[in-house]
């Protein structure tokens, strides 16, 4: 059984930023594994580690910085790496969900996994659809925001809870080969061994172009682009509450009627 | 040269950065104030292979070098200063020596449980009477038949109550001075006439054990003399050399904690309307600190990059622990005043930095014998 995971490092600001025509002025950037990713990794380890004869191979689009987040997949088990860039991506403003799950497909026709797991969502750009998205361009079996997951390997049946909105759960069946979009708290993410970091300096990790994926520069062609860059407005606002516990209660009671969130 | 650190150490000191955040810093006041010797956490240090870092990986343990240890044992020391201690202890006192100079035999006996973290060790030499003057020490270990018997007192010995074993320097031949002390491995748990006579209560690093501890008619076999007798003293040279280094990467941990939560604070802190960074005096202070620890820290990455480079680090992991134990102790002073009556409190870390880093000072030669070191190695 063979699990690709992609992978992402994602920017993150510090508290104060300034930005920089279309981005966040790189100064104010650090990058690290997308927190959903983490997750992802970690369920396929376990599986690997349970089960018998599964790979566990990791896919990333992004420059050679990137390579020391996939490392990371790789000191907490994963097997082995795929980087995919050149200059073309290099040279992109910016990489939609369309040309992510086109490159991915690629991938994913190149390596024929029974399960790719993803993110839900990427904590820089948020846009919360490439896992579902490669499903479709691949034609996989997909469910997206599970948060628990039971897989019946020889069966081919992944049983999965789907985290819907307001707290309902679903609990579906989904046949393999399928994609997984996986939410956070479905397992806890290790720590990286620190023989774990020194095994993953020798683990093979395979840089790729387009070219080398039956693609080229067409597939970044984009109907979205990035227009703009700023910082919302907030307006904050704060009530402290004074006095026991009851005389609180009433001073809330009286709060949430005001504001109209409770009739009466 | 290069000041860029291999990306394989960059993981690393992350990875150990991120486990200290989430697992260690929310104790790290709970285990000062209740005296507590956090066994939990050694557990995991063992679990993530931190505790043999810079020891082959035949005898258990990472393999790295004494940058990545120094980069580790920095990590602690951000967080924790008794962690970093008892750590420090245990790599460069108790395990390191015996990879140096023991036998297959001792090493897969002794070493492979202290660099696969099964136990912490500890290395005794201090004792009531002679501390600076560490050579000339009372306790004696005498040949008997196919046996050495141990006798005498050895303090402020790091981690003895928890230790699986311990390093301890005693005189085998009482005419040949520095020529006539030798280091024996005892067992803490299965040999007799070793006592714990007490754990002091300190200024600081108190969830780190300092004890001193009792030899009476302690009787080991012979197969527990590490390397020849009469070599006891240099070993203890080339031990130190090592662990200088390690003391030197704690107490530029120790400033850079107290730095990070000094920092922070003055950006939040406002009075007279405005952050108190905004103001000359304060952002000054913050502005030494930052200059004082990457000081201290390149003394320390030099020194341990020429111990792996194989050169004699007398004079550079001397400076390196001078400066850097100074630094600590200055920052974490600073830090208390920059945040003023919280400083003082025991709600906020600086007082912690403060009083651990003190002891850097002390333990390992004091800056006194650090600059009595530095001098000759000057031709002073
Ligand atoms: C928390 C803690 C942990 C420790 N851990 C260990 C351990 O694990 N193993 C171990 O063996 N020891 C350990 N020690 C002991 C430590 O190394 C000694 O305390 C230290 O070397 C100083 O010795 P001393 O306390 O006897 O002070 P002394 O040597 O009596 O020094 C007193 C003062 O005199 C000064 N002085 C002495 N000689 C000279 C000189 N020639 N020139 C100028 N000034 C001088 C000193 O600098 C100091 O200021 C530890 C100590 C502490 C407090």
């Amino acid at each position: 059984m063979k699990i690709l995971v992609t992978v992402k490092e994602v920017a993150e600001a510090e508290d104060d930023f300034e930005i920089d025509g279309l981005d966040i002025d790189e100064r104010y950037l650090e990058y690290d594994l997308n927190e959903w990713d983490d997750y992802a990794v970690e369920e396929a380890v376990t599986i690997a580690e349970d089960g018998d004869d599964v790979e566990v191979v990791s896919v990333t689009i992004g420059p050679e910085r990137a390579e020391e987040t996939v490392r990371m997949a790789l000191a907490k088990g994963v097997d082995r790496a795929i980087r995919v860039w050149d200059d073309d991506l290099e040279s992109a403003d910016m990489l939609d969900v369309g040309t992510k799950a086109d490159i991915l497909a690629a991938v994913v026709e190149e390596e024929d996994p029974d399960l790719v797991f993803s993110g839900v969502q990427a904590n820089d750009d948020g846009f919360g659809a490439t896992g579902v998205a490669l499903a479709e361009v691949v034609d996989m079996e997909w469910g997206a925001v599970v948060n628990d997951l039971d897989l019946d390997a020889e069966g081919g049946v992944a049983h999965v809870h789907r985290e819907l909105e307001g707290g309902v759960e679903e609990l579906t069946d989904i046949e393999l080969p399928a994609v997984l979009t996986i939410q956070t708290g479905i397992n806890e993410p290790r720590y990286a061994s620190l023989r774990g970091i020194r095994q993953a300096q020798r683990k093979p990790l395979d840089v790729q172009g387009l070219g080398d994926l039956g693609l080229d520069a067409s597939v970044l062609e984009s109907a979205v682009s990035r227009t703009a860059m700023f910082e919302p407005e907030s307006e904050s606002d704060v009530t402290v509450f004074e006095g026991g516990a009851e005389e609180e209660a009433g001073q809330l009671a009286d709060l949430l009627r005001d504001k109209g969130v409770v009739e009466g | 040269m290069d000041f860029e650190l291999p990306s394989e150490h960059r993981m690393i000191r992350d990875t150990v950065r991120e486990f200290c955040d989430e697992e260690i810093e929310p104790i790290a006041w709970d285990i000062e104030e209740e005296h507590r010797f956090p066994e939990e956490v050694f557990d995991a240090l063992a679990d993530l292979d931190m505790m043999g870092v810079p020891v082959s990986e035949e005898y258990g343990g990472l393999g790295g070098d004494q940058l990545m240890y120094a980069l580790v044992t920095e990590e602690l020391g951000r967080v924790s200063g008794s962690i970093g201690l008892s750590y420090a202890a245990h790599t460069s006192l108790a395990t390191k020596p015996i990879e140096m100079f023991g036998t297959d035999a001792q090493k897969e006996r002794w070493l492979e449980p202290l660099a696969t973290g099964e136990y912490l060790g500890a290395w005794a030499l201090t004792e009531p009477s002679s501390g600076s003057d560490a050579s000339d020490m009372d306790t004696m270990a005498e040949k008997e038949g196919d046996e050495y018997v141990i006798d005498g007192t050895k303090q402020f010995i790091t981690n003895a109550s928890v230790a699986g074993s311990i390093l301890v320097k005693a005189v085998t031949d009482p005419g040949a001075g520095y020529d006539g002390i030798s280091t024996f491995i005892v067992d803490p748990e299965e040999d007799d006439g070793f006592e714990v006579v007490t754990e002091w209560e300190k200024m600081g690093l108190n969830a780190s054990p300092t004890c001193e501890i009792k030899f009476t008619d302690c009787r080991i076999p012979e197969d527990r003399l590490l390397g020849e007798e009469g070599e006891g003293w240099t070993q203890t040279m080339k031990t130190l050399n090592g662990g200088r280094i390690s003391i030197a990467a704690l107490s530029v941990g120790l400033g850079q904690g107290a730095f990070e939560a000094a920092k922070s604070y003055a950006t939040e802190r406002e009075q007279f309307g405005k952050p108190i960074s905004k103001f000359d005096a304060v952002r000054d202070m913050v502005v030494e600190m930052d200059r004082k620890i990457e000081r201290s820290r390149l003394l320390t990455h030099k020194s341990a990059t020429q111990y792996d480079d194989g050169e004699d680090v007398t004079h550079s992991s001397a400076l390196a622990k001078y400066d850097a134990s100074e630094t600590a102790r200055e920052v974490a002073e600073d830090a208390v005043q920059v945040l003023g009556g919280y400083g003082y409190t025991t709600d906020f870390a600086p007082q912690r930095f403060y009083r651990d880093a003190k002891l850097m000072e002390i333990g390992e030669g004091t800056s006194e014998i650090q600059r009595l070191v530095i001098g000759r190695q000057l031709g002073l």
